[in-house]
Protein backbone atom coordinates (compact mmCIF):
# COMPACT_ATOMS: atom_id res chain seq x y z
CA UNK A 1 0.00 0.00 0.00
CA UNK A 2 2.87 2.33 1.24
CA UNK A 3 4.87 1.06 -2.02
CA UNK A 4 1.81 2.20 -4.03
CA UNK A 5 1.62 5.28 -2.84
CA UNK A 6 5.06 6.58 -3.50
CA UNK A 7 4.59 4.86 -7.13
CA UNK A 8 1.72 7.38 -7.08
CA UNK A 9 3.62 10.26 -6.03
CA UNK A 10 6.31 9.45 -8.66
CA UNK A 11 3.71 9.12 -11.14
CA UNK A 12 2.28 12.64 -10.65
CA UNK A 13 5.82 14.22 -10.57
CA UNK A 14 6.65 12.13 -14.15
CA UNK A 15 3.22 13.93 -15.46
CA UNK A 16 2.86 17.45 -14.42
CA UNK A 17 6.75 18.88 -13.48
CA UNK A 18 7.68 18.87 -17.30
CA UNK A 19 5.08 21.46 -17.86
CA UNK A 20 4.82 23.46 -14.83
CA UNK A 21 8.82 23.67 -14.98
CA UNK A 22 8.76 24.92 -18.26
CA UNK A 23 5.54 27.43 -17.45
CA UNK A 24 6.93 28.70 -14.44
CA UNK A 25 10.44 29.75 -15.87
CA UNK A 26 9.33 31.28 -19.17
CA UNK A 27 5.88 32.91 -17.95
CA UNK A 28 5.03 33.08 -14.76
CA UNK A 29 8.93 33.81 -13.46
CA UNK A 30 9.17 36.88 -15.92
CA UNK A 31 5.62 38.27 -15.19
CA UNK A 32 7.13 38.72 -11.83
CA UNK A 33 10.52 40.05 -12.62
CA UNK A 34 8.27 42.83 -15.12
CA UNK A 35 6.86 43.87 -11.72
CA UNK A 36 9.87 43.96 -9.89
CA UNK A 37 12.17 45.52 -12.80
CA UNK A 38 9.32 48.31 -13.47
CA UNK A 39 10.53 49.74 -9.87
CA UNK A 40 14.55 49.64 -10.75
CA UNK A 41 16.22 52.48 -13.08
CA UNK A 42 17.80 50.45 -15.66
CA UNK A 43 18.95 50.59 -19.31
CA UNK A 44 19.79 46.80 -19.44
CA UNK A 45 23.68 47.11 -19.29
CA UNK A 46 24.48 48.88 -16.13
CA UNK A 47 23.59 48.76 -12.81
CA UNK A 48 19.99 48.73 -11.82
CA UNK A 49 19.24 50.88 -9.02
CA UNK A 50 16.31 51.11 -7.26
CA UNK A 51 13.65 54.11 -7.32
CA UNK A 52 10.09 52.84 -6.10
CA UNK A 53 7.38 54.47 -8.35
CA UNK A 54 9.46 57.15 -9.98
CA UNK A 55 8.42 55.15 -13.46
CA UNK A 56 4.99 54.99 -12.80
CA UNK A 57 5.37 58.99 -11.88
CA UNK A 58 6.88 59.15 -15.02
CA UNK A 59 4.53 57.34 -17.01
CA UNK A 60 1.41 58.98 -15.91
CA UNK A 61 2.42 62.01 -16.25
CA UNK A 62 4.19 61.17 -20.43
CA UNK A 63 1.57 62.32 -22.57
CA UNK A 64 2.42 59.16 -24.89
CA UNK A 65 1.03 56.85 -21.72
CA UNK A 66 -2.20 58.72 -21.87
CA UNK A 67 -2.89 58.81 -25.31
CA UNK A 68 -1.71 54.98 -25.65
CA UNK A 69 -4.08 53.95 -22.85
CA UNK A 70 -6.70 55.67 -24.93
CA UNK A 71 -6.00 54.21 -28.38
CA UNK A 72 -6.03 51.01 -26.27
CA UNK A 73 -9.30 51.03 -25.32
CA UNK A 74 -10.74 52.54 -28.94
CA UNK A 75 -9.04 49.69 -30.00
CA UNK A 76 -10.89 47.08 -27.60
CA UNK A 77 -14.43 49.14 -28.43
CA UNK A 78 -13.87 48.80 -32.07
CA UNK A 79 -13.05 44.95 -31.51
CA UNK A 80 -16.42 44.73 -29.17
CA UNK A 81 -18.47 46.83 -31.26
CA UNK A 82 -17.51 44.79 -35.01
CA UNK A 83 -16.73 41.58 -33.78
CA UNK A 84 -19.20 40.67 -31.70
CA UNK A 85 -21.96 43.03 -32.99
CA UNK A 86 -21.61 41.49 -36.54
CA UNK A 87 -20.62 37.98 -35.30
CA UNK A 88 -23.74 37.65 -33.66
CA UNK A 89 -25.81 38.83 -36.43
CA UNK A 90 -24.38 36.53 -39.04
CA UNK A 91 -24.05 33.83 -36.56
CA UNK A 92 -28.12 34.48 -36.14
CA UNK A 93 -28.72 34.29 -39.83
CA UNK A 94 -26.88 31.58 -40.79
CA UNK A 95 -28.32 29.27 -37.79
CA UNK A 96 -31.60 29.43 -39.58
CA UNK A 97 -32.25 26.38 -41.08
CA UNK A 98 -33.47 27.80 -44.65
CA UNK A 99 -30.52 29.40 -45.19
CA UNK A 100 -28.61 27.72 -48.17
CA UNK A 101 -25.08 28.16 -48.84
CA UNK A 102 -24.31 27.58 -45.02
CA UNK A 103 -21.03 26.71 -45.80
CA UNK A 104 -19.89 28.92 -48.63
CA UNK A 105 -20.51 31.83 -45.95
CA UNK A 106 -18.91 30.35 -42.90
CA UNK A 107 -15.72 29.71 -44.93
CA UNK A 108 -15.83 33.24 -46.72
CA UNK A 109 -16.07 34.50 -43.32
CA UNK A 110 -13.36 32.31 -41.59
CA UNK A 111 -11.14 32.45 -44.11
CA UNK A 112 -8.57 35.89 -43.59
CA UNK A 113 -8.40 34.24 -39.89
CA UNK A 114 -5.60 31.72 -41.25
CA UNK A 115 -3.81 34.37 -42.99
CA UNK A 116 -0.62 35.45 -41.55
CA UNK A 117 -1.42 39.31 -40.06
CA UNK A 118 1.67 40.52 -41.77
CA UNK A 119 -0.39 39.30 -44.78
CA UNK A 120 -3.12 40.54 -44.11
CA UNK A 121 -1.43 43.80 -42.43
CA UNK A 122 0.78 44.83 -45.61
CA UNK A 123 -3.05 43.90 -47.90
CA UNK A 124 -4.87 46.63 -46.13
CA UNK A 125 -2.10 48.90 -46.23
CA UNK A 126 -1.88 48.97 -49.91
CA UNK A 127 -6.15 49.16 -49.34
CA UNK A 128 -5.72 51.89 -48.08
CA UNK A 129 -3.11 53.73 -49.23
CA UNK A 130 -3.82 57.53 -50.29
CA UNK A 131 -3.05 58.12 -53.83
CA UNK A 132 -3.32 54.62 -55.21
CA UNK A 133 -5.26 52.50 -52.37
CA UNK A 134 -8.40 50.30 -53.26
CA UNK A 135 -10.42 52.09 -50.84
CA UNK A 136 -9.82 56.21 -52.44
CA UNK A 137 -10.07 54.42 -55.84
CA UNK A 138 -13.22 52.90 -54.93
CA UNK A 139 -14.89 56.15 -54.08
CA UNK A 140 -13.44 57.79 -56.88
CA UNK A 141 -15.40 54.80 -59.48
CA UNK A 142 -18.36 55.92 -57.76
CA UNK A 143 -18.05 59.34 -58.74
CA UNK A 144 -17.91 60.38 -54.98
CA UNK A 145 -15.35 62.85 -53.71
CA UNK A 146 -14.94 61.52 -50.46
CA UNK A 147 -11.18 60.19 -50.25
CA UNK A 148 -9.35 60.10 -47.06
CA UNK A 149 -5.92 59.50 -45.94
CA UNK A 150 -7.09 56.69 -43.70
CA UNK A 151 -3.80 56.34 -42.00
CA UNK A 152 -1.81 59.18 -41.71
CA UNK A 153 -4.76 61.63 -40.68
CA UNK A 154 -4.97 62.01 -37.16
CA UNK A 155 -8.84 61.11 -36.88
CA UNK A 156 -9.01 58.13 -38.35
CA UNK A 157 -5.24 56.15 -37.76
CA UNK A 158 -6.34 54.67 -34.72
CA UNK A 159 -9.63 53.29 -36.00
CA UNK A 160 -8.42 52.10 -39.41
CA UNK A 161 -5.65 49.95 -37.96
CA UNK A 162 -8.12 48.24 -34.77
CA UNK A 163 -10.43 47.91 -38.35
CA UNK A 164 -7.73 45.60 -39.79
CA UNK A 165 -7.47 43.78 -36.60
CA UNK A 166 -11.28 43.28 -36.25
CA UNK A 167 -12.06 42.68 -39.81
CA UNK A 168 -9.59 39.38 -39.64
CA UNK A 169 -10.67 37.56 -37.03
CA UNK A 170 -14.24 38.62 -37.25
CA UNK A 171 -14.30 34.78 -37.82
CA UNK A 172 -13.20 33.58 -34.52
CA UNK A 173 -16.26 35.40 -33.03
CA UNK A 174 -18.12 34.03 -35.71
CA UNK A 175 -17.62 30.40 -34.98
CA UNK A 176 -17.56 30.68 -30.73
CA UNK A 177 -21.47 32.43 -31.13
CA UNK A 178 -22.85 30.34 -34.42
CA UNK A 179 -21.29 26.62 -32.56
CA UNK A 180 -23.07 28.25 -29.18
CA UNK A 181 -26.32 29.06 -31.23
CA UNK A 182 -26.48 25.40 -33.02
CA UNK A 183 -26.10 23.66 -29.30
CA UNK A 184 -29.21 25.16 -28.21
CA UNK A 185 -32.17 22.55 -28.15
CA UNK A 186 -34.87 23.33 -30.52
CA UNK A 187 -37.76 22.60 -28.59
CA UNK A 188 -36.68 25.93 -26.79
CA UNK A 189 -37.58 27.51 -30.18
CA UNK A 190 -40.53 25.07 -30.86
CA UNK A 191 -42.25 26.58 -27.11
CA UNK A 192 -41.80 30.21 -28.15
CA UNK A 193 -43.23 29.40 -31.99
CA UNK A 194 -46.46 27.99 -30.61
CA UNK A 195 -46.77 30.39 -28.14
CA UNK A 196 -46.91 32.99 -31.47
CA UNK A 197 -43.49 34.54 -31.41
CA UNK A 198 -41.66 35.88 -34.21
CA UNK A 199 -38.09 34.64 -34.59
CA UNK A 200 -36.50 38.38 -33.72
CA UNK A 201 -38.25 37.91 -30.28
CA UNK A 202 -37.30 34.62 -29.49
CA UNK A 203 -33.69 35.16 -30.55
CA UNK A 204 -33.88 38.11 -28.49
CA UNK A 205 -35.32 35.98 -25.16
CA UNK A 206 -34.18 33.04 -25.61
CA UNK A 207 -31.20 32.82 -28.08
CA UNK A 208 -29.34 35.81 -26.92
CA UNK A 209 -29.31 35.11 -22.86
CA UNK A 210 -28.66 31.43 -23.47
CA UNK A 211 -24.85 32.53 -25.05
CA UNK A 212 -24.55 34.38 -21.41
CA UNK A 213 -21.24 32.28 -21.02
CA UNK A 214 -19.75 32.42 -24.89
CA UNK A 215 -20.57 36.35 -24.62
CA UNK A 216 -18.64 36.16 -21.45
CA UNK A 217 -15.83 34.61 -23.72
CA UNK A 218 -15.98 36.34 -26.81
CA UNK A 219 -15.97 39.72 -24.46
CA UNK A 220 -12.98 38.89 -22.58
CA UNK A 221 -10.42 37.89 -25.84
CA UNK A 222 -11.78 41.18 -27.79
CA UNK A 223 -11.15 43.27 -25.06
CA UNK A 224 -8.23 41.63 -23.79
CA UNK A 225 -7.33 41.03 -27.57
CA UNK A 226 -7.48 44.93 -28.26
CA UNK A 227 -5.37 45.94 -25.36
CA UNK A 228 -2.89 44.10 -25.92
CA UNK A 229 -2.80 44.11 -29.77
CA UNK A 230 1.05 45.52 -31.07
CA UNK A 231 1.56 43.70 -34.62
CA UNK A 232 -0.87 45.80 -36.76
CA UNK A 233 0.36 48.79 -34.92
CA UNK A 234 4.13 47.85 -35.72
CA UNK A 235 3.35 46.66 -39.02
CA UNK A 236 1.11 49.30 -40.67
CA UNK A 237 1.58 52.62 -38.80
CA UNK A 238 5.07 52.18 -36.82
CA UNK A 239 3.05 54.16 -33.63
CA UNK A 240 2.74 57.21 -36.49
CA UNK A 241 1.40 59.27 -37.37
CA UNK A 242 3.98 61.00 -34.87
CA UNK A 243 2.49 59.05 -31.78
CA UNK A 244 -1.06 58.82 -32.68
CA UNK A 245 -1.35 54.89 -32.97
CA UNK A 246 1.02 54.67 -30.19
CA UNK A 247 -0.37 51.82 -27.83
CA UNK A 248 1.17 50.21 -24.28
CA UNK A 249 2.42 47.80 -26.40
CA UNK A 250 4.04 49.98 -28.48
CA UNK A 251 5.11 52.26 -26.08
CA UNK A 252 6.59 48.79 -24.35
CA UNK A 253 8.44 47.88 -27.77
CA UNK A 254 9.95 51.39 -27.97
CA UNK A 255 10.75 52.26 -24.65
CA UNK A 256 12.60 48.31 -23.99
CA UNK A 257 13.88 47.95 -27.76
CA UNK A 258 14.83 51.28 -29.32
CA UNK A 259 15.53 53.28 -26.02
CA UNK A 260 16.66 50.38 -23.96
CA UNK A 261 14.61 52.17 -20.78
CA UNK A 262 14.01 48.83 -19.49
CA UNK A 263 12.58 49.83 -16.13
CA UNK A 264 9.97 52.41 -18.00
CA UNK A 265 9.22 49.38 -20.45
CA UNK A 266 8.62 47.59 -17.69
CA UNK A 267 5.97 49.87 -15.79
CA UNK A 268 3.97 50.38 -18.92
CA UNK A 269 3.93 46.46 -18.84
CA UNK A 270 2.60 46.54 -15.64
CA UNK A 271 -0.01 48.65 -16.21
CA UNK A 272 -0.99 46.94 -19.39
CA UNK A 273 -1.22 43.50 -17.23
CA UNK A 274 -3.25 45.25 -14.73
CA UNK A 275 -5.84 46.30 -17.02
CA UNK A 276 -6.00 42.53 -18.48
CA UNK A 277 -6.39 41.56 -15.15
CA UNK A 278 -9.43 44.48 -14.20
CA UNK A 279 -11.17 43.70 -17.25
CA UNK A 280 -11.04 39.77 -17.04
CA UNK A 281 -12.47 39.83 -13.33
CA UNK A 282 -14.65 42.38 -14.06
CA UNK A 283 -16.37 40.81 -17.39
CA UNK A 284 -16.46 37.75 -15.21
CA UNK A 285 -17.96 39.02 -11.80
CA UNK A 286 -21.02 41.04 -14.26
CA UNK A 287 -21.81 38.12 -16.92
CA UNK A 288 -23.07 34.45 -16.47
CA UNK A 289 -22.87 33.71 -13.39
CA UNK A 290 -24.46 30.95 -12.99
CA UNK A 291 -23.64 28.29 -15.89
CA UNK A 292 -26.24 27.37 -18.29
CA UNK A 293 -27.38 23.78 -18.48
CA UNK A 294 -29.91 22.44 -21.19
CA UNK B 1 -37.11 18.44 -15.52
CA UNK B 2 -39.93 21.33 -16.36
CA UNK B 3 -38.42 21.37 -19.82
CA UNK B 4 -38.71 18.06 -20.85
CA UNK B 5 -42.46 17.52 -19.49
CA UNK B 6 -43.35 20.82 -22.13
CA UNK B 7 -41.11 19.80 -24.80
CA UNK B 8 -43.16 16.48 -24.39
CA UNK B 9 -46.42 17.69 -24.17
CA UNK B 10 -45.66 20.13 -26.90
CA UNK B 11 -44.46 17.73 -29.82
CA UNK B 12 -47.71 16.64 -31.19
CA UNK B 13 -49.55 20.06 -31.26
CA UNK B 14 -46.28 20.75 -33.35
CA UNK B 15 -46.86 17.90 -35.81
CA UNK B 16 -50.51 18.67 -36.44
CA UNK B 17 -51.13 21.76 -36.07
CA UNK B 18 -48.02 23.77 -37.05
CA UNK B 19 -46.29 21.80 -39.96
CA UNK B 20 -44.02 24.77 -41.25
CA UNK B 21 -43.10 25.40 -37.85
CA UNK B 22 -40.73 22.01 -38.04
CA UNK B 23 -37.50 22.23 -35.95
CA UNK B 24 -35.97 25.08 -37.63
CA UNK B 25 -34.38 27.95 -35.46
CA UNK B 26 -36.85 30.63 -34.99
CA UNK B 27 -38.86 28.43 -37.52
CA UNK B 28 -41.54 29.79 -39.67
CA UNK B 29 -41.01 30.17 -43.31
CA UNK B 30 -38.83 32.50 -44.41
CA UNK B 31 -40.77 35.51 -46.41
CA UNK B 32 -39.54 36.26 -49.97
CA UNK B 33 -38.99 39.93 -48.94
CA UNK B 34 -36.62 39.19 -45.66
CA UNK B 35 -35.31 36.26 -47.52
CA UNK B 36 -33.54 38.40 -49.88
CA UNK B 37 -32.41 41.16 -47.35
CA UNK B 38 -30.79 38.71 -45.49
CA UNK B 39 -29.27 37.05 -48.54
CA UNK B 40 -27.56 40.46 -49.06
CA UNK B 41 -26.06 40.99 -45.88
CA UNK B 42 -24.85 37.50 -45.75
CA UNK B 43 -23.53 38.21 -49.49
CA UNK B 44 -22.19 41.65 -48.85
CA UNK B 45 -19.77 40.67 -46.30
CA UNK B 46 -18.91 37.58 -47.88
CA UNK B 47 -17.95 40.20 -50.60
CA UNK B 48 -16.08 42.36 -48.30
CA UNK B 49 -13.98 39.41 -46.80
CA UNK B 50 -13.44 37.94 -50.27
CA UNK B 51 -12.81 41.07 -53.17
CA UNK B 52 -9.86 41.83 -51.26
CA UNK B 53 -8.23 38.50 -51.57
CA UNK B 54 -9.48 38.35 -54.99
CA UNK B 55 -7.95 41.90 -55.21
CA UNK B 56 -4.37 41.08 -53.97
CA UNK B 57 -4.53 37.79 -55.97
CA UNK B 58 -4.92 39.34 -59.39
CA UNK B 59 -2.02 42.41 -58.56
CA UNK B 60 0.04 39.48 -58.21
CA UNK B 61 -0.34 38.98 -62.24
CA UNK B 62 -0.09 42.94 -62.72
CA UNK B 63 2.28 45.53 -63.26
CA UNK B 64 1.76 48.78 -61.31
CA UNK B 65 0.54 50.76 -64.45
CA UNK B 66 -2.87 48.07 -64.39
CA UNK B 67 -3.06 48.33 -60.34
CA UNK B 68 -2.69 52.43 -60.12
CA UNK B 69 -4.56 53.12 -62.83
CA UNK B 70 -5.56 51.25 -66.35
CA UNK B 71 -7.50 48.42 -64.47
CA UNK B 72 -7.69 49.23 -60.52
CA UNK B 73 -10.55 46.65 -59.95
CA UNK B 74 -10.68 43.47 -62.36
CA UNK B 75 -8.75 40.60 -63.16
CA UNK B 76 -5.63 41.51 -64.71
CA UNK B 77 -5.32 41.85 -68.86
CA UNK B 78 -1.95 40.27 -69.20
CA UNK B 79 -1.43 37.24 -66.81
CA UNK B 80 2.75 38.49 -65.65
CA UNK B 81 3.96 35.40 -64.02
CA UNK B 82 7.12 37.51 -63.57
CA UNK B 83 6.24 38.77 -60.50
CA UNK B 84 5.59 35.26 -58.78
CA UNK B 85 9.55 34.74 -60.38
CA UNK B 86 10.78 38.18 -59.12
CA UNK B 87 9.12 36.94 -55.29
CA UNK B 88 10.52 33.63 -55.59
CA UNK B 89 14.09 34.87 -56.49
CA UNK B 90 14.68 37.70 -54.00
CA UNK B 91 12.41 36.93 -51.48
CA UNK B 92 13.93 33.52 -49.42
CA UNK B 93 10.55 31.68 -49.46
CA UNK B 94 12.21 28.60 -49.41
CA UNK B 95 14.06 29.16 -46.30
CA UNK B 96 11.14 31.30 -44.16
CA UNK B 97 8.79 28.15 -45.08
CA UNK B 98 11.19 25.68 -43.87
CA UNK B 99 11.43 27.62 -40.62
CA UNK B 100 8.58 28.34 -39.86
CA UNK B 101 7.44 24.62 -40.55
CA UNK B 102 10.56 23.32 -37.99
CA UNK B 103 9.12 25.63 -35.20
CA UNK B 104 5.60 25.12 -36.03
CA UNK B 105 6.01 21.19 -35.85
CA UNK B 106 8.45 21.06 -32.83
CA UNK B 107 6.14 23.80 -30.66
CA UNK B 108 2.81 21.37 -31.63
CA UNK B 109 4.89 17.86 -30.55
CA UNK B 110 6.10 19.09 -27.51
CA UNK B 111 3.31 21.52 -26.49
CA UNK B 112 0.77 18.44 -26.67
CA UNK B 113 3.22 16.28 -25.42
CA UNK B 114 3.74 17.99 -21.93
CA UNK B 115 -0.08 19.37 -22.10
CA UNK B 116 -1.28 16.05 -22.21
CA UNK B 117 0.63 14.59 -19.05
CA UNK B 118 -0.43 17.85 -17.34
CA UNK B 119 -4.06 17.34 -18.10
CA UNK B 120 -4.42 13.80 -17.36
CA UNK B 121 -2.59 13.79 -14.08
CA UNK B 122 -5.23 17.09 -12.95
CA UNK B 123 -7.95 15.03 -14.50
CA UNK B 124 -7.70 11.67 -13.31
CA UNK B 125 -4.97 11.51 -10.46
CA UNK B 126 -6.06 12.36 -6.87
CA UNK B 127 -4.00 14.53 -5.36
CA UNK B 128 -4.51 17.18 -3.25
CA UNK B 129 -2.87 19.89 -5.12
CA UNK B 130 -4.04 18.89 -8.36
CA UNK B 131 -6.64 21.80 -8.30
CA UNK B 132 -4.55 24.45 -7.31
CA UNK B 133 -1.97 23.00 -9.88
CA UNK B 134 -4.63 23.53 -12.79
CA UNK B 135 -5.42 27.15 -11.78
CA UNK B 136 -2.13 28.02 -11.75
CA UNK B 137 -1.64 26.72 -14.89
CA UNK B 138 -4.60 28.71 -16.66
CA UNK B 139 -3.02 31.66 -15.54
CA UNK B 140 -1.38 31.82 -18.97
CA UNK B 141 -4.26 32.09 -20.99
CA UNK B 142 -4.32 36.11 -19.19
CA UNK B 143 -1.08 36.99 -19.58
CA UNK B 144 -0.52 38.93 -23.01
CA UNK B 145 2.65 38.03 -24.26
CA UNK B 146 4.51 41.63 -24.40
CA UNK B 147 4.16 41.88 -20.66
CA UNK B 148 7.18 39.69 -20.48
CA UNK B 149 9.02 41.01 -23.33
CA UNK B 150 12.17 42.05 -21.74
CA UNK B 151 12.68 39.47 -18.80
CA UNK B 152 12.27 36.69 -21.66
CA UNK B 153 14.74 38.21 -23.89
CA UNK B 154 17.09 38.21 -21.29
CA UNK B 155 15.80 34.52 -19.86
CA UNK B 156 16.64 33.34 -23.87
CA UNK B 157 20.03 34.85 -23.52
CA UNK B 158 20.99 33.79 -20.31
CA UNK B 159 20.48 29.81 -21.48
CA UNK B 160 22.65 31.01 -24.30
CA UNK B 161 19.21 30.10 -26.72
CA UNK B 162 19.26 33.70 -28.61
CA UNK B 163 19.33 33.54 -32.44
CA UNK B 164 18.39 29.47 -32.44
CA UNK B 165 15.22 27.84 -33.18
CA UNK B 166 14.65 27.18 -29.28
CA UNK B 167 14.50 31.16 -29.01
CA UNK B 168 11.16 30.76 -30.33
CA UNK B 169 9.76 27.07 -29.84
CA UNK B 170 10.43 27.60 -25.62
CA UNK B 171 7.98 30.30 -25.57
CA UNK B 172 5.82 29.53 -27.77
CA UNK B 173 5.23 26.27 -26.17
CA UNK B 174 5.10 27.45 -22.95
CA UNK B 175 2.45 30.42 -23.38
CA UNK B 176 0.24 27.25 -25.05
CA UNK B 177 0.29 25.11 -22.51
CA UNK B 178 -2.37 26.74 -20.41
CA UNK B 179 -4.74 26.71 -23.32
CA UNK B 180 -4.10 23.31 -24.26
CA UNK B 181 -3.77 21.84 -20.76
CA UNK B 182 -7.25 23.29 -20.15
CA UNK B 183 -8.95 21.82 -23.29
CA UNK B 184 -7.39 18.48 -22.31
CA UNK B 185 -8.54 18.82 -18.73
CA UNK B 186 -11.93 18.96 -20.27
CA UNK B 187 -11.59 16.09 -22.20
CA UNK B 188 -10.44 13.91 -19.59
CA UNK B 189 -13.14 14.53 -17.03
CA UNK B 190 -15.63 13.46 -20.02
CA UNK B 191 -13.89 9.61 -20.29
CA UNK B 192 -16.11 7.20 -18.07
CA UNK B 193 -13.68 6.27 -14.68
CA UNK B 194 -13.82 2.57 -15.04
CA UNK B 195 -11.15 2.73 -17.45
CA UNK B 196 -8.17 2.53 -15.15
CA UNK B 197 -9.78 0.68 -13.03
CA UNK B 198 -10.10 -2.14 -15.05
CA UNK B 199 -6.55 -1.37 -16.79
CA UNK B 200 -5.44 -1.42 -13.10
CA UNK B 201 -7.20 -5.28 -12.64
CA UNK B 202 -5.17 -6.59 -15.48
CA UNK B 203 -1.92 -5.16 -13.76
CA UNK B 204 -1.22 -2.52 -16.02
CA UNK B 205 1.00 0.41 -14.64
CA UNK B 206 -0.34 4.04 -14.67
CA UNK B 207 2.02 4.44 -17.46
CA UNK B 208 0.94 1.80 -19.54
CA UNK B 209 -2.74 2.82 -19.26
CA UNK B 210 -1.55 6.35 -20.21
CA UNK B 211 -0.46 5.22 -23.03
CA UNK B 212 -2.08 2.61 -24.45
CA UNK B 213 -5.88 3.35 -22.78
CA UNK B 214 -5.91 7.18 -22.30
CA UNK B 215 -4.06 8.45 -24.91
CA UNK B 216 -6.10 6.71 -28.17
CA UNK B 217 -9.08 8.59 -26.25
CA UNK B 218 -8.05 11.69 -26.80
CA UNK B 219 -6.88 11.61 -30.54
CA UNK B 220 -10.03 13.76 -31.58
CA UNK B 221 -8.83 16.48 -29.07
CA UNK B 222 -4.76 16.16 -30.66
CA UNK B 223 -6.06 16.70 -34.05
CA UNK B 224 -7.97 19.72 -33.27
CA UNK B 225 -5.34 20.98 -31.07
CA UNK B 226 -2.15 20.36 -33.47
CA UNK B 227 -4.22 22.29 -35.88
CA UNK B 228 -4.47 25.56 -33.38
CA UNK B 229 -1.30 25.16 -32.28
CA UNK B 230 0.25 24.71 -35.87
CA UNK B 231 -1.91 27.96 -36.97
CA UNK B 232 -0.49 29.84 -33.50
CA UNK B 233 3.04 29.24 -34.23
CA UNK B 234 2.86 29.54 -38.22
CA UNK B 235 1.72 33.22 -37.36
CA UNK B 236 3.25 34.45 -34.32
CA UNK B 237 4.94 37.58 -35.15
CA UNK B 238 5.66 39.77 -31.55
CA UNK B 239 7.63 36.94 -30.63
CA UNK B 240 9.70 36.19 -33.37
CA UNK B 241 10.33 39.51 -33.92
CA UNK B 242 11.99 40.64 -30.43
CA UNK B 243 14.09 36.93 -30.58
CA UNK B 244 15.38 36.61 -34.28
CA UNK B 245 17.61 39.06 -35.37
CA UNK B 246 19.73 36.28 -37.41
CA UNK B 247 18.06 36.73 -41.35
CA UNK B 248 18.34 32.93 -42.39
CA UNK B 249 16.45 31.90 -38.93
CA UNK B 250 13.53 33.82 -39.48
CA UNK B 251 10.03 32.58 -40.08
CA UNK B 252 7.96 33.89 -42.54
CA UNK B 253 5.64 36.71 -40.99
CA UNK B 254 9.27 38.33 -40.37
CA UNK B 255 10.71 37.35 -43.53
CA UNK B 256 7.89 38.56 -45.78
CA UNK B 257 8.22 41.77 -43.53
CA UNK B 258 12.00 42.30 -44.64
CA UNK B 259 10.73 41.72 -48.27
CA UNK B 260 7.80 43.90 -48.35
CA UNK B 261 10.76 46.84 -47.50
CA UNK B 262 12.66 46.12 -50.36
CA UNK B 263 9.86 46.14 -52.44
CA UNK B 264 7.92 48.36 -51.31
CA UNK B 265 7.04 50.04 -54.74
CA UNK B 266 6.55 46.96 -56.42
CA UNK B 267 2.76 46.18 -55.86
CA UNK B 268 2.91 42.95 -58.15
CA UNK B 269 5.92 41.31 -56.81
CA UNK B 270 4.67 42.12 -53.30
CA UNK B 271 1.11 40.82 -54.22
CA UNK B 272 2.82 37.35 -55.49
CA UNK B 273 4.53 37.21 -52.53
CA UNK B 274 1.92 37.81 -49.65
CA UNK B 275 0.16 35.03 -52.29
CA UNK B 276 2.74 32.50 -51.79
CA UNK B 277 3.27 33.35 -48.06
CA UNK B 278 -0.76 32.09 -47.77
CA UNK B 279 -0.95 29.42 -49.71
CA UNK B 280 0.30 26.82 -46.59
CA UNK B 281 -2.40 27.93 -44.07
CA UNK B 282 -5.40 28.20 -47.02
CA UNK B 283 -4.37 24.89 -48.17
CA UNK B 284 -4.51 23.84 -44.48
CA UNK B 285 -7.73 25.11 -43.91
CA UNK B 286 -9.95 24.40 -47.13
CA UNK B 287 -8.62 20.44 -46.52
CA UNK B 288 -8.87 20.73 -42.81
CA UNK B 289 -12.05 23.18 -42.51
CA UNK B 290 -14.45 21.67 -39.89
CA UNK B 291 -11.30 20.84 -38.09
CA UNK B 292 -9.50 24.77 -38.18
CA UNK B 293 -12.93 25.74 -37.33
CA UNK B 294 -13.01 23.58 -34.02
CA UNK B 295 -9.92 23.69 -33.32
CA UNK B 296 -10.28 27.81 -33.07
CA UNK B 297 -13.77 27.45 -30.98
CA UNK B 298 -12.99 25.23 -28.64
CA UNK B 299 -12.12 28.05 -26.31
CA UNK B 300 -15.85 27.95 -25.74
CA UNK B 301 -15.11 24.89 -23.89
CA UNK B 302 -12.73 26.64 -21.93
CA UNK B 303 -13.82 29.21 -19.10
CA UNK B 304 -13.14 28.11 -16.10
Amino acid sequence: MLHNKLNDRIAIAVFTLPAVVLFTTVVVYPVLKTVYTSLLDWDGLSQPSFMMFGNYMRLFGDPDFHLAVKNGLIFAAVLVIYQIGLGSVFALILSNRRIAGKRFFRTAYFVPVVLSITVVCQLWLSIFNADRGLLNNLFHALGLTYRQSWLSSGKTAIVSVAFVNAWQYLGIHFSLIYAAIKSIPDHYYEAALIDGASSFTAHCKITIPLLAETYRFCLIIAITGGLKAFENMYIMTGGGPGNLTYTLTYLIYKAAFRMNQYGYACASASVLLLQCLVFTVLINRLIAHERVTY
Amino acid sequence: MKGQQDHQGYVPVSRTAAPTHRRGVAGGRLRRVSGIALYTLLSFYAFCNLYPLFWMVSNSFKNNQEIFVRNVFGLPRIWRFENYIKAWQSFNIFLYFKNSMIVATATVVITLMLSIMFAYATARMSWKLSSIARIYMSIGMFVPVQVIFIPLVLLIRDFHLSNSYLALIVPYVAFQLSFCSIVFYGFFRTLPPELEEAAAIDGANVYVTFYRIILPLVKPAIATLAIFVFLFSWNEFAIALIMISNNSLKTLPLGLLLFQGQFATDWGAMGASLALASIPTIVVYLLFGNEVEKALTVGSAVKG
